[in-house]
This record gives C-alpha cells, structure tokens and sequence, in this order.
C-alpha cells in the first residue's frame, strides 16, 4: 500500500517550475545591479566614466537580439497553434541570430581594443564594459541551450504541455536576456 | 481511482532523457538523491562534518594566542612546514582564523543550517511531496560539496590556503604576491566561493518556489508554522544578495588574474611599483557588506525559526505574537538592505552618511528586540518541557540577547570608530552570530532527528551537551569583550609584543581552556548524533505532540512524504494547550467540526454560517457561557 499515489499529483506542474526561471531572472538581474552599481559609484567618485564612443557593433547586435527575440516570439506562437514545423524553423532563426549577436559582441570587444580602450586599463570604467558585456555573453550561452531544449522536445514530438513548458521558459530567460542588454548598453551610452 | 507508484510520478516530473527503468539503486538513494529529506541528511552531515573542521581550526589559532611562547611539537607532525618547532607560524595563522571564518560562515551556518531544515521542513511542513525541481535541488547539494572540497584542498598546496580574512578585503586579497595565502589559496577560496554562491541560489530559488507554489489545500500563508516563514524570507534574503557578492568576487577575479584596476591604485609591493591605477579598494567593501550584513541574518533567521517552533511546542503554548513574529521577520529582511555601511564607518565615510547608517542600524534593532520579547512572553507561565531541543532554544534566546546588546553599541559610530576591528567586535557577533545560530541549529537537530532518523537521540547526552556548550560559550566570548574595550586589535598573531595588551595572556589562556572544553563536549554530541541513527530509541510517529504537519508522515520516511492523499490544514499551527480542548495540542489537520468545545469566534475569521452553527452548539453544550445573548 505505500508508495502509492493519487492519480491527481500525477499532473505535470510546471508553474513551480516557472517560477523557478523567473527567480533566476531577479537573482541575475541584481548581480548585472552589482556591476552597475560599481561603475556609478566608480564614476561619481572618479568624476569620470569610460569616455568613449561605444563601438558600432554593438548597436547592430543589439538590434540582431531584438530581432532573436521577435522570432522567438513567433515561435511561441506558432507552437500555440499547433504547428511545430514552423515552431521549429522559428527556433533554428532564432539561434541563428543568437550566434550572430555573439559575433558581433566580439567584434565590437576588438574594434574597443584597436582603439586602445583595453580591457586592462588604469580606467576601471572601460574594464566595466568587457566585464558586462562578457558576462551577458555567458547568459547567451545559456540561453542557447534552454533554445535547443525547446527546439529538440519538439523533433521528438514531447507532449504539448511540456512542448509549452519548455518554450515558455525558454521565452521568460530569452526576453529577459534581451531586455538586459538593452539596459546594460543604455546604461553605457547614458553614463559614458 | 486509479493509483500509480511514486517512482513513476517522481519520473514523470523531471526531464524525460529516456531512463524508463526507474528502481532505487543505492546511487539515486543515497548519493544522487532527488528526495528532499535525503538531501537534507547530505546538508547535515556534511555541514557537522565542516564544523569539526573549523572548530578544530579555531583551537588551533586558541593555541597560540594563549601560549605565544611555548612549543607544541605535535603540531609539527601534523602541519608540516606550518608549525615548524611546534609554533605556529603567522602566514598560517592567518590562513586559520580566515578558513574557520568562511567555514562557519558559509558552510556550516548557511548551507548546513538553511540547507538542512528548509529541504527537510518546506515540503514537509507545507504538506508538499517534495521540492518545485527536485533536480536542481540535488544539484545544489553537490555544488556545495565541491565547494567544501576545493576549500579543503585548499590545505594541501604549497603555499596553503586563503588568508586575507573572511572578508577577503583586497588589496591584499588581489595581489597573489602580497603573502603566501594570496596566491592559489585565494584563487581556490574564489572559485569555491563562487560554487557555493551557485548552490545557495538554487536552493533558495527552489525555496521559494515551493513556498509559493506547492502548498497544500487550506494552508494558506497566514496558517504556516514560523520555520517556514523564517525560511522563506531567509531565501528571499539570499535571492536579493548573493548576486551582488557574485558580481564582487568575478571583478576580484579579474584584478588578480587579467590585470585590471577594479579595487587597485598606488601600490608599492616590496620594491616594485605596481602598474595598477584608478582603483579602489573600499568599492570591494561596499559590494561585500551589501551581502555581508544580509548574510548574517541569513545565518540568524533560520535558527530563530526553528526556535519559534520548538519553545511553543515544548512551553505547550501558542507562540505569542504570531503576526508580530512574522512582520519582524519582513522587517528585518528589509532593514538588512540597508545597514551595509555599519561595517565600514572607519573607511574615511561621509559623517552624514555614517549617521544614516547609524541610525537604520539602530532601528533594525527594534524588530529583533520584538522577537525576543516575544519568545520571552511564550515561555512565561508555560508548560515546559526541558527537551534537549528545548534547552537549546532558550540558550539560542539567550545568546541573541546577550549579542545583540553590544550590537547597540558597535551600530553608535562615535563607539565603532574605537571598537571596530577589536575583539569587542569579535565578542559581538560570536555571541549573537555564532553561538545564538549553532545553537538553533542543535536545537533543530534534537528536535527534528526524529523525522530525519525514524529514531531519538539520548537525552542524557543531550543534556551534557547543552550545559557545558553553554557554559563554555559565555566563557570563551564574554571575557572578549573587555579585551576589546582595552583595544586589543583582532587577528593579530604576536599581540604580546605590544606592552599594553600583554596583561591579557591570563585572559587569553582561560579562554582557550574554555573553548577545549567546548570542543571537548562537542564529542558527546557527536557520538550521541552518529550512535542513534543506528542505535538509538525508535521514535512513535509524533514524539513531541506538536501540531504542524511533518508528524503526520509515517515514521518510515517514504519517497513522496505521505502514503495516499496530503492531507488538508483546517488552522494555524499553534494551537496549544486550547482552554476546553480535550489534549493539549489540536495538529493542524483537525478541522474545526471536531474540536466544538475549544472553538473560539475568531477560529471563524468571518465566517459567518460555521459561527451560527457553533453558537448553536455552544446554547445546546454549554448553557450558562452563551444563552445571555
Ligand atoms: C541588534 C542588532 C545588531 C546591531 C545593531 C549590530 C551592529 C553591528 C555593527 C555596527 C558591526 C560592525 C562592527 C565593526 O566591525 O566595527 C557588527 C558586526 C558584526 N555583526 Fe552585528 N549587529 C546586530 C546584530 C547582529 C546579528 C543578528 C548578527 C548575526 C546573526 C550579527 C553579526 C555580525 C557580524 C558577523 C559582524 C562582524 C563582521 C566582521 O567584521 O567580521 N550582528 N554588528
Ligand atoms: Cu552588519
């Protein structure tokens, strides 16, 4: 008789599960509040940011990340209709632009170091943009592999709940990562 | 209705990567655990085995300072190199007094202490059949581990581990040349650091997870038993601070390591001029204390729940000030954000901003005087029962009084600037910190070892253990206080040199005589805790009569806590000794058509047709109390 269960906790939950995502989302948040905090502190203390004109690159990744998370977005979307093979080439844009994004992050890292605003630096605030924007970089890999999650549970074809399940975390971590790098590069621009 | 194995259901909630045969092998038993309790047991036992560790170190360092001139040859057989001649040499003991700080700091006082009751209480005590991700919740347990590991190994190098202070204060935590302790012990006390930052985040988002999400029907927030409040905010509070000592230690990485100037200016190593300009150091402070002070709550927070629960269990009284207890916890969280600065009132702060943080210091003071007041005013004119558990949650009240009052005078600026880094502080926060949190968590052990072992430990032993720990904690930390008030500057390693402090060696020898005999009696404890898993008395399903929900699981500890349905909680978790009640405690899942004679009207909270029925009841059973109406 024991080790037997109600056929009514055998439902898939996945709000905990959710929420789970979502508390990550605070706990990186507060650590990127960290790095800023740092810097402001640093500035207002110093009477100086990092005085650069913020590469170009970065301008263009950030626009290819928006446009990551519109397909994404799609792709939510798609799989709410039913329709997994456009979910699924929604998911594969997606991680294209991903990889694109990252392409881009280094390619801006060197056009900065070309221009001698280097990574060790007698001015903290120019070693605070590699430091973030590296660091976010890591949240983009992250992101890739919550992105595969969804995009493999759909080939094998898992139920439409965890289907739904796994797309949607992926959408909470995406969009945030998304609207994180907007701030870090506003914050950038506005502080410089 | 159909019924299907627990191990089926287990399976069914993670994700599927096709190990369709499911049997418990000793593996996912015991080592890879998914079941929260067994992971609890993995927090424990690790957490008692990382106390010994740092208890040992901390008689270590006692050594010296009580006989800074005498030879122990026996150290240098087991130290090596570290106590050549059987001294104790001062890289080293610098190296002790920062690894028992981090030990019992982090591992013991937040992973054991957290880790252990809110994996073995949130999904018991909530009625849950386990955490929100089992997964990650085992993943937390092994990040710890390898955190202790790589801290450990830490011991095994050439130039031997991290020895800046538990603070880790750079510059000399950021430059690998400044002293041995900086050079690869500081790179392993980072990355273990970084691990068991990891860990506690995916702990205490599962936490709140659970807390959040997977109540059972009818435990609503306001009917939680004090533990899981304490818990929870205790996470919370974890949540919101770990990141930013996370963002701390990948900037003091990338000083040591790369070359940048996060926390470096001006600095002369030796003869050479060190390239690094524009830095600062006390930026570094900030972005520690800012987790530093919530941190210390983090290690409070869960003892005192765990008091809250055992004094009204054991004083047979509802706790007093349920709702007072709960927002002086919220308050205390809140508070705990914005105190940070009270650590760093000599770094040359703003007088202005110094009196802010004096003064959020002071009124932070206020919720935790409520507290304690409040588990005053429930042993008042209870029913106690000295239960070992008991004694050590009276003796947790005790040192948190007893603490707490010098934090009065330290959070005084005008005072800290001459207490400040002296023993006085050392004597604060050991009392209020250390032993009022060790405490809590024995308390807990006793109490709950029950649950965890399906067996009780000796009382006897028990009671050994609580008087001589007790004695000898006040023994060892009250004389302190007095070396601080004289000046005598912590973590020094020859304070003897210094003419003034040397009238203080007698003190120190009586100290570390009394933190031996401390140590001494942890050995009962020990044996007590190891010799009753297998050997002790089998406990009955409710051995303390307490009415939250894990003494309603069968003894046996099954995977998914109870065998059929979870059951449903009808009211608060206190109600003890309830005038007209047939026992003297009602379990929370007795609903209140059972218990007509003990009803009170506000057991209704509005209800207005339960209330009609129990008046009628009440003119039919109890004529000369309710017919006046
Ligand atoms: C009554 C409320 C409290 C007040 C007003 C208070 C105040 C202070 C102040 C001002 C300091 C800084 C002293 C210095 O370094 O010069 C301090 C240090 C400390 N306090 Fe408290 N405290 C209180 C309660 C607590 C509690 C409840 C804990 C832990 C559970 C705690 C743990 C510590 C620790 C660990 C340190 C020393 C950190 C270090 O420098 O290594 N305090 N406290
Ligand atoms: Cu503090």
């Amino acid at each position: 008789m024991d080790n037997i269960l109600q056929q009514q906790d055998l439902k898939f939950d996945a709000k905990p599960k959710k929420f789970v995502v979502w508390l990550f989302v605070v706990s990186s948040t507060i650590m990127f509040g960290g790095f800023t905090s740092y810097y402001i502190v640093f500035a207002a203390s110093k009477g100086k940011g990092h005085g650069l004109v913020l590469p170009d690159a970065f301008m263009y990744s950030t626009a290819i990340l928006l446009g990551s998370s519109i397909f994404l977005f799609l792709a939510t979307k798609a799989l709410r209709r039913g329709n997994r093979k456009s979910q699924q080439l929604f998911l594969w844009v997606t991680l294209a632009l991903a990889v694109v994004f990252g392409y881009l992050q280094l390619q801006a890292w060197s056009s900065l170091f070309q221009s001698g605003a280097t990574l060790i630096n007698n001015n903290a605030a120019i070693s605070v943009i590699y430091v973030v924007s590296g660091m976010h970089l890591l949240h983009i890999i992250g992101g890739l592999f919550f992105i595969m999650s969804s995009l493999l549970g759909s080939y094998k074809g898992i139920s439409e709940e965890k289907a739904i399940y796994r797309q949607e975390i992926t959408s909470i971590f995406w969009h945030f990562i998304d609207i994180l790098w907007i701030y870090l590069y506003v914050f950038l621009l506005l502080n410089s | 209705m159909s019924t299907i194995s627990l191990q089926d259901k287990h399976h069914d909630n993670h994700d599927d990567h096709g190990h369709d045969h499911h049997k418990e092998t000793f593996i996912t038993k015991y080592i890879f655990s998914q079941d929260h309790k067994m992971i609890a047991k993995q927090f424990l036992i690790t957490g008692i085995i990382m106390a010994v560790i740092a208890m040992l170190l901390s008689i270590l360092f006692r050594l010296q300072l009580a006989w800074p001139d005498k030879n122990f040859p026996i150290l240098e057989t087991f130290l090596g190199k570290w106590a050549e001649g059987g001294r104790i040499k001062p890289d080293f003991y610098l190296a002790l007094v920062t690894i028992h700080g981090t030990i019992m700091v982090f591992f013991v006082l937040t992973a054991g202490l957290s880790g252990t009751f809110s994996n073995l209480l949130i999904p018991l005590q909530l009625g849950a059949r386990d955490m929100a991700s089992p997964f990650l919740n085992m993943l937390s347990y092994w990040f710890f581990f390898t955190a202790c590991v790589i801290m450990m190994g830490s011991f095994f190098i050439q130039t031997g581990p991290a020895s800046a202070g538990w603070t880790v204060y750079p510059p000399l935590s950021a430059l690998p040349k400044a002293i041995d302790g900086s050079g690869l012990g500081m790179t392993m006390w980072l990355a273990s650091m970084v691990l068991f930052v990891a860990s506690s985040l995916m702990g205490g988002i599962n936490y709140v997870s659970t807390v959040l999400n997977m109540r059972t029907k009818g435990m609503d927030l306001w009917k939680m038993p004090l533990t899981i409040w304490a818990f929870f905010l205790t996470a919370i509070l974890g949540i919101l601070s770990f990141p930013v000592l996370v963002a701390g230690v990948v900037l003091l990485i990338f000083d040591r390591s790369v070359g940048t100037s996060f926390y470096l200016s001006d600095i002369v190593l030796g003869t050479e001029i060190l390239p690094n300009e524009g830095g600062s150091p006390i930026l570094w402070q900030h972005l520690f204390w800012f987790l530093g002070h919530p941190e210390v709550y983090i290690v409070i927070m869960p003892a005192l729940g765990i008091s809250s629960e055992i004094i009204s269990v054991n004083s047979r009284k509802p706790i007093f000030g349920y709702h007072a207890m709960v927002y002086s916890l919220i308050g205390i969280t809140t508070l705990s954000f914005i105190v940070w600065g009270h650590h760093m009132f000599v770094t040359g702060m703003n007088p202005l901003l110094g009196g802010v943080f004096m003064i959020t210091t002071l009124i932070i003071a206020v919720p935790s005087a409520v507290k304690t007041f409040n588990y005053l005013a429930t042993l008042w004119r209870g029913n106690i029962r000295f239960t070992p558990a008991m004694l050590f949650a009276i003796g947790l009240v005790s040192f948190f009084i007893s603490g707490g009052l010098t934090g009065i005078f330290l959070g005084n600026a005008a005072l800290d600037i001459n207490l400040h880094d002296t023993y006085f502080v050392v004597a604060h926060f050991h009392l209020v910190m250390g032993s009022a949190a060790i405490f809590g968590m024995l308390a807990g052990v006793y109490h709950w070892f029950p649950k965890m072992f399906g067996r009780l430990m000796n009382e006897k032993l028990g009671y050994l253990h609580f008087w001589i720990t007790f004695i000898c904690a006040y023994l060892v930390f009250f004389p302190l206080h007095f070396l601080g008030l004289d000046g005598v500057p912590r973590r020094y390693y020859a304070f003897t040199e210094f003419e003034f402090m040397n009238k203080w060696l007698t003190v120190n020898v009586f100290v570390t005589w009394a933190a031996i005999i401390a140590a001494l009696a942890q050995v009962a404890f020990l044996f007590n805790f190891f010799h009753s898993i297998f050997k002790g008395k089998k406990s009955t399903q409710n051995p303390w009569e307490a009415n939250t929900l894990e003494w309603t699981t069968p003894v046996e500890r099954l995977h998914g806590n109870w065998p059929g349905e979870i059951p449903t909680v009808y009211r608060w978790p206190y109600d003890y000794s309830k005038p007209g009640a047939e026992h003297d405690f009602i379990p929370q899942t007795v609903p209140y058509s059972q218990t007509m004679s003990s009803n009170l009207p506000h057991d209704f909270e509005g209800n207005t047709e339960a209330e009609e029925i129990q008046k009628e009841w009440d003119a039919k059973n109890k004529p000369s109390t309710e017919t006046a109406e």
